[in-house]
């Protein structure tokens, strides 16, 4: 074959043109362009903070593409081409430094985005993402609107019912420790509020508390139990104080469900998928042994022991 | 800045000018990619300063690796090379000179506007418009000036490399505007999921139609000269050069396996990437073939020894890509520090070495006196092929422990604190190849301006 300079240029730009007619024109004509079941657009506000979601490069970190062997945040929902349709660019993501987000909108309320954009050590205290404390209230609340808006209907419903029970939550509140603590514990099931801690206090099941504490716990409870952790400037109604919840009811079962399932509305979140069983009741006992001072583990009703108990 | 110094009245300023510029954002790109991995091990080192945060650093880093270490390296050797090749002057120094210029002043662009955010925000289509004219821009005068050279030959036959370069060169430009959609200035993107099929097409073939091209001219120049033996197959050039055109471009889309794009498109990306094993194939076997019996004389030539080093690479970054576009592979590989592993084997081992590679070996041929420092020129390989073999074996591990602790369903903040100790290495690996690129641009400067080395 005579390689010469036309065969070359002319040769390879004829290879490039049939390529890109096979793999991006064909693909483009045969677009999806009907709207998934969950799509709406954006508002203005929304759309703001992803120009400052795009400036500040969280898609090195986050993706916003759900597959079907995911497990944790949004996983849920499984991406479908029609989320996209309005999507310019496209911000699917190559890396998952941090949680995929596409499910992220009523994942948490606002207050908790403020903190945790401010600096997310505050929320998270083993979070490598960067502080955007930089940015000013002004854009961390445009990107706020942005990230709880993503999801789009499925995160409006969502959205809407953090909004509901943060107006209870400061409600109560705002009437006082006793009705605060009345009102928590209502919202646990009854069934649960009972049940004590099933398993014995031990030191090394305070040691495994502690360390659950520091690593999820303490930004906002801050090391010694009295809500005054780095976030607490910034999330309203403020951690809970875990001393004021001595003498008033308090038990293992409590404190377990509201660890697993978070409370909603406020900037309390759910750690049934980062812990596991064993390790909720850890944690839990260590609050109730070292801040409200009072544990019922290992009382009755017990039921049978755990086969691996002493 | 490194300023290429237009006037000095000596051979072979644009192919210096190269030297200097890939030598210069060598440091600086190093430099940002060595503050991000130190970001993500204490993430509130740089609290509050806004353009150092890492979301800016990473596509800083990125970007100056592609287009001003890499590619200025490349190019470099090919400045050298093709007038060479062919007989001839190159057409025009003068417009060499501009273009090593204006490349600069780019790259200074590049930096700037995404420090300070103006980005599109697709990976490797970050610039804005502005930006993005200036590297068509770019390419386009090396286009002119090399395929004038081409016209005003006189060796009639084109050798090898000259067609990889020219065709890499006029590719790149195309694809480039393609890829950065410059008919949509404001946004820079089409719409929803054929967007990430037009980035990924593009994003893909930085490596395919640029990195690759320019890299394997540099081999096919550098093997047979430092062997002093004939290219072992003149048919395998011709095989490798139209396969790797024909394959390398459309398989793309297998950075989408796991999102909504068409199944057969994701087919063909799949096979596809595995039939890559054929021009990949077709150009090492002609390469080390040619080298065959002959690794005393590359050893001896340090040039040499980084260019045939990153062919290994080649090697190494071609099996483990054909691997990672299977599915069931890439359910754990994927989203991960895997593929970070991977392109480092590719971006630095591979096109990288080849640049430095390429940058050594003409060095002496074109000041006409021996490298300023042979020893450093050594170390600073010793110092790269343990980071970027570091970097692998440490960004696999995290890989494969972050990407089968999710497919076992735990969440990505609980495997933060497993990573932490690989992100330390990672970090002082990445600070051993910045090292290196302040030795390699002492080594380079010194041997162009203050070489008081016998004249050969
Ligand atoms: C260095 C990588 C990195 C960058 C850049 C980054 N993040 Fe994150 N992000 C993380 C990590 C890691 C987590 C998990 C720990 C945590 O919650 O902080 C996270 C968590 C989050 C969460 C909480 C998810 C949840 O509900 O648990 C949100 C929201 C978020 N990031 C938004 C953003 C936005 C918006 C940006 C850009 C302004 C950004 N991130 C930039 C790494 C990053
Ligand atoms: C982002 C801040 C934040 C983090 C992190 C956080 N909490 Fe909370 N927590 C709160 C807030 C806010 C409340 C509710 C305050 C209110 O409504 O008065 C709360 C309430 C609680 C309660 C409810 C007590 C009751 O009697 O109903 C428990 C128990 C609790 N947190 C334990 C934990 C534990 C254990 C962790 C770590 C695994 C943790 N929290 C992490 C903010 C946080
Ligand atoms: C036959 C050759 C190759 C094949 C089949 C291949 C395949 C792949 C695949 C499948 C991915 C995506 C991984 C994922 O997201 O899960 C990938 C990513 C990547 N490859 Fe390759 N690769 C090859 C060669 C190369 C070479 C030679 C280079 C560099 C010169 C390179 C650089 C990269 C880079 C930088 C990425 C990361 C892209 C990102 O930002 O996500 N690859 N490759």
């Amino acid at each position: 074959m005579n390689m010469t300079p036309r065969t070359v240029v002319v040769g390879s730009l004829l290879i490039l043109g049939v390529i890109v007619f096979m793999v991006v024109v064909v693909p483009y004509a045969t677009r999806i362009q009907a709207p998934s079941d969950i799509f709406r657009s954006r508002t203005s506000q929304e759309a703001d903070g992803r120009s400052i979601y795009i400036a500040n490069g969280c898609v090195y970190c986050h993706s916003q593409s759900i597959r079907s062997i995911d497990w944790g945040l949004g996983a849920e929902r499984i991406a479908q081409a029609g989320d996209y349709i309005q999507d310019k660019p496209i911000l699917l993501g190559s890396e998952r430094t941090g949680p995929d987000l596409s499910q992220e909108g009523g994942e948490h309320p606002d207050d908790w985005h403020m903190a945790h954009f401010i600096n997310p050590r505050y929320t998270r205290p083993l979070s490598i993402m960067p502080a955007f404390a930089f940015l000013g209230t002004e854009d961390i609340k445009k990107l706020t609107t942005y990230a709880q808006s993503l999801g789009l209907k499925n995160s409006d419903q969502r959205v809407e019912r953090q909004q509901f029970w943060k107006k209870e939550a400061i409600e109560a509140y705002e009437k006082g420790p006793e009705a605060n603590v009345k009102w928590l514990h209502e919202t646990v099931p009854e069934g649960w509020r009972n049940v004590p801690n099933p398993y014995p206090t031990t030191e090394a099941g305070l040691a495994r508390g502690h360390k659950i504490y520091q690593d999820f716990c303490l930004g906002c409870h801050s090391p010694i139990g009295d809500g005054m952790g780095p976030a607490q400037p910034y999330v309203y109604p403020p951690p809970l104080n875990f001393t004021i919840l001595k003498g008033r009811g308090i038990s293992g079962g409590i404190l377990y469900y509201q660890i697993m399932n978070g409370i909603t509305g406020t900037a309390m979140p759910y750690f049934k998928r980062e812990l596991e069983s064993e390790k909720i009741w850890d944690v839990g006992n260590y609050v109730a042994v070292n801040f409200i001072n009072q544990t019922d583990a290992d009382t009755e009703p017990k039921g049978i022991d755990a086969a691996y108990e002493p | 800045m490194t300023d290429p110094t237009p006037t000095m009245p000596t051979n072979y300023p644009t192919a210096k000018g190269f030297c200097l510029t890939s030598a210069f954002w060598m440091v600086v790109a190093t430099s940002m990619g060595l503050l991000g991995a130190t970001e993500l091990i204490a993430p509130d080192l740089t609290e509050n300063v806004g353009w150092l945060v890492f979301g800016r650093i990473r596509p800083i880093h990125v970007n100056l690796v592609l287009f001003g270490f890499v590619t200025p390296g490349l190019l470099a050797a090919a400045f050298y090379y093709v007038p060479k090749l062919l007989r001839t002057e190159l057409y025009s120094e003068k417009l060499g000179v501009i273009t090593v210029l204006a490349w600069n002043f780019t790259m200074v662009f590049v930096v700037v506007s995404l420090a300070l955010g103006y980005t599109q925000g697709r990976e490797y289509a970050e610039m804005i418009w502005p930006i993005d004219m200036l590297i068509v821009g770019g390419f386009s005068l090396v286009f002119v000036n090399l395929i004038m050279t081409v016209a005003r030959r006189k060796e009639p036959i084109l050798y090898v490399s000259v067609w990889y370069v020219c065709a890499g060169i006029v590719l790149t430009a195309v694809t480039f505007c393609l890829g950065n959609v410059i008919w949509r200035p404001n946004t820079g993107s089409l719409v929803g999921i054929p967007d990430a099929i037009l980035l990924w097409f593009y994003g893909h073939n930085v490596f395919g139609l640029l990195l690759t091209p320019l890299s394997a001219g540099v081999a096919y120049y550098v093997i047979p000269r430092a062997c002093r033996a004939p290219l072992y197959s003149h048919t395998l050039s011709l095989f490798g050069f139209w396969s790797l055109l024909v394959v390398y471009t459309h398989i793309g889309t297998h950075h989408l396996l796991q999102v909504p794009v068409p199944t057969w498109l994701k087919v063909i990306s799949i096979v596809d990437s595995v039939a890559m094993v054929i021009p990949v194939m077709a150009f090492l076997i002609n390469i080390w073939y040619t080298a065959k019996g002959k690794l005393g004389e590359i050893h001896a030539d340090i040039g040499a020894k980084f260019v045939f080093t990153g062919t290994i690479m080649y090697f190494f970054v071609s099996i483990q890509g054909s691997m990672m576009a299977l599915p069931d592979v890439q359910r754990v590989t994927h989203f991960n520090n895997w593929v970070v592993a991977h392109a480092h084997v590719g971006v630095l081992g591979f096109a990288g070495m080849i640049a430095l590679g390429g940058i050594y070996y003409i060095l002496p041929r074109i000041t006409g006196r021996p490298l300023y420092s042979r020893f450093l020129a050594d170390f600073q390989y010793w110092m790269i092929l343990i980071g970027v073999i570091g970097f692998t074996v440490v960004l696999t591990i995290v890989g494969l422990i972050q990407g089968n602790a999710w497919l076992n369903g735990e969440t990505v903040y609980r495997v933060l604190p497993e990573m932490h100790v690989y992100y330390i290495t990672r970090a002082s690996l990445g600070l051993m190849i910045f090292s290196s690129a302040l030795m390699g641009l002492y080594n380079i400067v010194r041997s162009i301006f203050f070489n008081t080395g016998e004249i050969s």
